[in-house]
């Protein structure tokens, strides 16, 4: 089995380590013999949906993000749009992540059209969030680290999770995040499959049942993730 | 000037206090000097010829070099080299160095960090402002580099006939948009011709244009000889350059800069980067070749900067890691060592280390599997993340040991099955960690 994972402006969108969830993807694919194919696709370059099992969507510097914005309207909007409804897998993280719903405001107040992909938008926040986050789905945790000072709203989608500690999506309505489809948004750096596993062996096997139908996946030794994880709980969830 | 002189004395006996009772200096007697009189460093810079050294990397190092040229001419010299690099810090370090009754000319050496460069160049005019380099830092409390880089040219914009001393190979120091005389040094040669840009760094689009720069070649991370295919904008003309590097040892290196021949005590191809800088400084400051190249040569390390402790019969190199360009040189100065040793690696999160741990996948650990590295000893507060990080960058994971506390690390670096040990530390490790040590008595004088 293999995968093609397509990583959008690696060589512009790639702040805060984030470029460790590509490296975290390969590694588990990888022990599960399953072969990784990952598309560095940027400026002019042409976006093939019918190719890609992943999609990673990162953030970056508002420099750099100038000089995405422009090109992906231009050259790659309706096939990301295409790729997204047709249920494929796509994880967009902050900057990625706000780029990916109808607009966003930035520090200055400029209201910055986004790709209109999720019916989510951004409005600017009066300070910015940067500390570790904590989100509870269901049984189970996801920590990271946010660092962002816009506030989305996901008018009605599922979120990721709910907010344990920290600011989450807009620090209003304790929401994290959002799924639509097999699309995944969220403000989780850290790089969020570094303490998040089974996230990431959730959306490896999103991907592999898709193209190969009912695909299981052998553990792996999560030890040390694990406790990196319980250390941040520890930490900031002292009931 | 009442107010002034008070301020002065008043700080001094904070400082002589402090001193007398912490063993060491602190920036509250600047604190307590500007509360009295906000523009004391007017009064206490009077015939001092200042030289400000600011930039993500290479501060430090660069600073310690200049002050011991400096301090080797007929003008006395001090710096804040052990002390704090932030406003107050460098009012301290005035001010202890102010004498009401001898006026003399002298020479100051200032590391500043990158934000502070308004706030002392809006009461004095430097003779000179070097910058060194600019890299993603920690961006929890840096943000972008062209802010950091925004607040550095805000202090330049107060004194238009400063001098700026500039990395000529840095693509955003290029093309700046002020008057001031500019001299520029940078490398005409690369150590690794084969080196290519690397997709994870910034910077490398045009600042004029947008368009991805060219590069003859890199030197590291965004560094080099690079123009803009698209508008023209090309590196600058330098003034001093590196045309030969002859050695690159895990002892130091040797170079050609102008047509003389230079030894470097530090190792590195980052340090070739602090020499040159100093070097230009030195030229800068009139200082005499023979002084340049003693400094060179006998440059001790820096608290923390390829420091070298002995633990019994353990050596340990101690490499200080703020950020990714930093550390993968660090990576790249441990790789000239062809004899297998052991790495400890201790990544902490308080504030002065970065409260967010995801820059380390910034980080080309995936060179360390190359290496002859025996044994992997991990800590620090976010142990299991550098766990983490060193089992994707290796692929496996049963070769990582981590350890909880000091005291089992170093029972681990005492056991190591090598010789020598290379320590990699974050800020706040490296200082705790130095402390431990000195408390269980395997080093002595602690502060300094």
């Amino acid at each position: 089995m293999e995968l093609h994972i397509c990583h959008l402006y690696p060589d512009l969108l790639n702040s805060y380590g984030d470029i460790g969830n590509i490296l975290i993807m390969k590694h588990r694919a990888k022990k599960r013999g399953i072969e990784v194919i990952v598309h560095n696709i940027t400026i002019n370059d042409p976006f093939e949906p019918d190719l890609y099992d992943i999609v990673f969507f990162g953030g970056g510097q508002d420099f750099e993000q100038s000089i995405v914005s422009a090109d992906l309207k231009e050259n790659k909007r309706d096939a990301i749009k295409q790729y997204v409804e047709d249920g494929k897998v796509l994880i967009a993280i902050c900057g990625g992540y706000q780029l990916l719903g109808k607009y966003y405001m930035s520090a200055n107040d400029e209201k910055l059209e986004g790709l209109d992909v999720l019916d989510i938008y951004t409005e600017k926040g009066d300070h910015r969030a940067i500390n570790n986050l904590i989100i509870q789905d269901q049984d189970h945790y996801y920590v990271g680290f946010e660092n962002h000072s816009g506030k989305t709203h996901i008018n009605g989608l599922t979120p990721l999770g709910t907010v344990k500690y920290g600011f989450g999506n807009n620090g209003d309505d304790q929401q994290e995040g959002c799924r639509y489809k097999n699309t995944i948004g969220t403000y989780l750096h850290g790089p969020l499959f570094s303490k998040n596993p089974e996230l990431c062996d959730e959306i490896l096997l999103s991907a592999l049942n898709l193209k190969y139908g009912e695909v299981e996946f052998s553990p792996l030794d999560d030890t040390f993730e694990m406790k990196a994880k319980q250390a941040i709980l520890d930490r900031y969830l002292k009931s | 000037m009442i107010q002034s002189t008070l301020a002065i004395l008043a700080s001094k006996s904070a400082s002589f206090i402090l001193k007398k009772g912490f063993k060491k200096g602190t920036s509250l007697p600047g604190k307590i000097a500007s509360k009295i009189c906000p523009d004391i460093m007017r009064h206490v810079s009077k015939r001092v010829k200042i030289v400000l050294i600011t930039g993500t990397n290479g501060k430090t190092t660069t600073t310690s070099m200049v002050y011991h040229m400096a301090d080797k001419t007929k003008v006395p010299a001090f710096s804040n080299i052990s002390g704090a690099n932030m406003e107050w810090g460098i009012i301290t370090s005035f001010i202890d160095h102010y004498r009401f009754f001898k006026k003399e000319e002298k020479t100051a050496i200032i590391e500043i960090d990158e934000a502070n460069v308004p706030l002392i160049c809006r009461y004095v005019k430097p003779d000179i402002i070097c910058i060194t380099n600019l890299f993603r830092d920690q961006l929890d409390r840096y943000g972008e580099v062209y802010t950091t880089l925004e607040k550095i040219m805000k202090g330049v914009a107060y004194h238009q006939d400063t001098l700026l001393i500039l990395n000529g190979d840095e693509p955003l120091l290029g093309h700046l948009d002020c008057p001031n005389p500019k001299r520029y040094y940078g490398f005409n040669v690369s150590y690794d011709q084969d080196q290519q840009i690397e997709m994870n760094t910034d910077a490398k689009h045009c600042i004029v244009c947008k368009h991805p720069y060219d590069y003859d070649f890199v030197t590291y991370n965004h560094l080099g000889k690079y123009h803009c295919p698209n508008c023209g904008y090309e590196r600058p003309a330098l003034d001093d350059a590196v045309e030969a590097i002859l050695e690159m040892k895990p002892y130091g290196s040797k170079v050609i800069i102008n047509k003389e021949e230079y030894t470097i005590s530090q190792a590195g191809l980052y340090n070739i980067y602090n020499a040159l800088c100093a070097y230009s400084i030195g030229e800068a400051l009139a200082i005499d070749h023979t002084i340049i190249k003693d400094v060179l040569e006998n440059q001790e390390s820096r608290f923390g900067r390829q420091e070298v402790i002995q633990l019994e019969d353990k050596k340990m190199t101690i490499f200080l890691v703020k950020n990714p360009a930093g550390f993968n040189q660090t990576i790249d100065t441990i790789a000239l060592d062809q004899e297998p040793f052991t790495c400890l690696f201790m990544l902490n999160d308080r504030y002065a280390d970065g409260t967010d741990v995801s820059w380390i996948y910034d980080v080309h650990l995936e060179n360390l599997a190359k290496l002859p590295i025996k044994e992997y000893i991990i800590g620090g507060i976010r142990a299991y993340d550098m766990a983490v990080r060193l089992k994707i960058a290796t692929g496996k994971s049963d070769h990582l040991n981590v350890y909880e506390d000091y005291e089992a690390i170093t029972k681990a670096v005492l056991a190591a099955p090598t010789p020598h040990v290379y320590a990699t530390l974050t800020y706040t490790a490296m200082l705790e960690y130095r402390k431990y040590l000195e408390n269980a008595g395997y080093i002595k004088d602690y502060w300094r």
